[in-house]
């Protein structure tokens, strides 16, 4: 109980709100870190798993190698790009986009392959060319499993760029590797507690993005779908 | 019958070693054939140990004692009852981290040499020890800048950062800000107050990348490290003592000390230089040159083999 009652102290301290190792530049360059990380393994990861779902083709291939990829070690990734890109947030960058890319591949492909061919066939009927088909019918109709890849990568990103701390970067990882030097257990629970607070809070607002996101028709049935992505998402 | 073969296989080998060691040791050039007495010279689990424990023993032997080695012997924890118990006679110490190991870290040590090591041998006397003069080399925690800070500011000691502290950042560990020897002694001692703090590591290879993309100007480093050469960093002088004085120091047993071994060993100590335990471990650490020649060629610089 003790833990939380300084914990509770920690966060009370106005020193702790403002400056260069306060929460909320701390909190700025956590989320500007996973941010970059994401939107970049997302230009790589989506296009090559929309169109591999789209087509049909080489998708156990893409699966597999992004499964390969999975079981990186981030922290081996990451003291790897310090030894090549030297000091900065570009190594930090690299291992956080392998982390981001696997499951958006993964999803992507799953959620394109998953669209009903009768609705493709409907919609090649009614005079849609291959591009329009794509965007207009297919990717609406993928939303949810793009979402729950992209939402996957997102929480992971967040939770591992804490990691960033080691080779002197920024983020919520400096309370618990600072702390930790500093024998200021408190300052180790707090940056815990923030980062998994962080990471909850890119769950929900990732999901308010994908309720926005998906399409009435397939709002009506949303039950079923929902359980598909969570399916995928753990997989 | 076995047991006695391997005995005896044992004392050879013991034997053959100390012999070994004696030749290694024995650059002298004058063959005595009767010894002056045989010492036993231990060194510390790291490679400046070895060297300074290999500089006191071909020192001696020049001088005509008989010297054994027992390098790498182990941690201080090792070496200090070893001492204590006469299996050794002498090891390389460092006045302030020994001092609070014997006085149990009481906190004892400062930053004055003398006084740390008076303190030292009152606590090694009832012990039956002795601590010889601190030389001025020293291996302790120490900031550094790039040559090009240097010259640009015109550095040579910590007292002239506290103009342009507020120009300049620190990289150290991230236990820094809260460590009495780093930025709080810094502020208090020398009225330094940086832009900005880094927290990155101890002397490891943050630090060095750190100053290599010049994203910090002052680094915390240990004073003998032997690549500050290469990576073209100096160490500013703590001339206001901020540090706990680490001065390499001698420690031996009172019954060793004869009159003649101290002023072999004194006469060691007021040469070294903390610049010449840098090239010293600069050339076993990166050029892997043996502790034992890397001690010869300095003793002959300094005129003791004919």
């Amino acid at each position: 109980m003790s833990v939380i009652v300084s914990a509770a102290q920690w966060f009370a301290d106005p020193t702790r709100w403002s400056g260069p190792d306060g929460i909320p530049q701390r909190l700025l360059e956590h989320v500007e870190i996973s941010a970059a990380s994401v939107a970049i393994g997302a230009l790589i990861a989506l296009p090559i798993g929309i169109l591999l779902g789209h087509y049909g083709r080489f998708g156990n291939v893409a699966i597999n190698i992004s499964n390969v990829g999975r079981a990186l070690p981030s922290f081996g990734v990451l003291v790897i790009a310090f030894q090549v890109f030297g000091l900065g947030n570009l190594p930090i960058l690299v291992a956080l986009v392998a982390l981001a890319i696997p499951p958006m591949v993964t999803n992507s492909y799953v959620g394109l392959r998953e669209v009903d061919p009768d609705v493709k066939e409907a919609a090649r009927g009614m005079g849609y060319r291959e591009l329009a088909q794509l965007m207009r019918v297919e990717m609406p109709l993928a939303v949810p499993l793009l979402m729950a890849g992209i939402r996957t990568s997102a929480v992971q990103v967040v939770a591992t760029a804490t990691l960033a701390a080691l080779i002197a970067g920024g983020g919520f990882g400096r309370y618990v590797i600072d702390g930790f030097a500093q024998q200021d257990y408190t300052k180790v629970f707090a940056g815990a507690v923030l980062v998994g607070v962080l990471a909850m809070a890119t769950e929900l607002s990732l999901s308010g993005v994908e309720r926005l996101l998906v399409p009435r028709g397939l709002r009506l049935l949303q039950a079923p779908v929902a359980r598909r992505a969570t399916t995928f998402k753990t997989a | 019958m076995n047991r006695m073969a391997y005995s005896g296989r044992f004392l050879a080998g013991i034997a053959a070693l100390v012999f070994m060691a004696a030749a290694c040791g024995g650059s002298s050039g004058t063959p005595t054939t009767t010894s002056k007495g045989t010492l036993t010279v231990a060194g510390f689990n790291f490679p400046e140990s070895s060297i300074l424990a290999e500089i006191y023993g071909q020192a001696l032997a020049h001088d005509g004692y008989t010297i054994n080695y027992k390098l790498l012997l182990g941690t201080r924890e090792v070496v200090a009852p070893a001492l204590e118990s006469g299996q050794i006679d002498i090891y390389p110490g460092y006045a302030a981290t020994d001092l609070e190991f014997y006085n149990k870290s009481a906190g004892e040590a400062n930053g004055d040499a003398v006084a740390t090591t008076a303190k030292l041998n009152s606590h090694l006397q009832p012990l039956g020890l002795l601590a010889l003069d601190p030389s001025p080399a020293v291996d302790q925690n120490a900031f550094a800048v790039t040559k090009a800070t240097q010259a640009k500011y015109n550095l040579t000691k910590l007292s002239d950062l506290a103009p342009i502290g507020g120009q300049l950042t620190l990289g150290a560990g991230p236990e820094c800000p809260t460590r009495p020897f780093c930025l709080p002694g810094l502020k208090k001692t020398y009225g330094i107050t940086f832009k900005a703090f880094k927290p990155l590591d101890t002397d490891g290879p943050l630090t060095r990348a750190a100053f290599k993309n010049g994203s910090i100007d002052v680094g915390l480093v240990f004073s003998s490290d032997g690549d500050l050469n290469s990576l073209g960093l100096v160490v500013l002088q703590d001339d206001k003592h901020l540090e706990n004085a680490d001065n390499v120091v001698p420690i031996l047993r009172q019954a060793a000390a004869s009159d003649e071994v101290k002023k072999v060993l004194n006469a060691i100590d007021a040469k070294l230089s903390t610049a010449d335990l840098v090239t010293l471990n600069s050339q076993v650490s990166i050029q892997h040159q043996d502790p034992d020649a890397v001690a010869t060629a300095w003793l002959q610089q300094h005129n003791y083999s004919s």
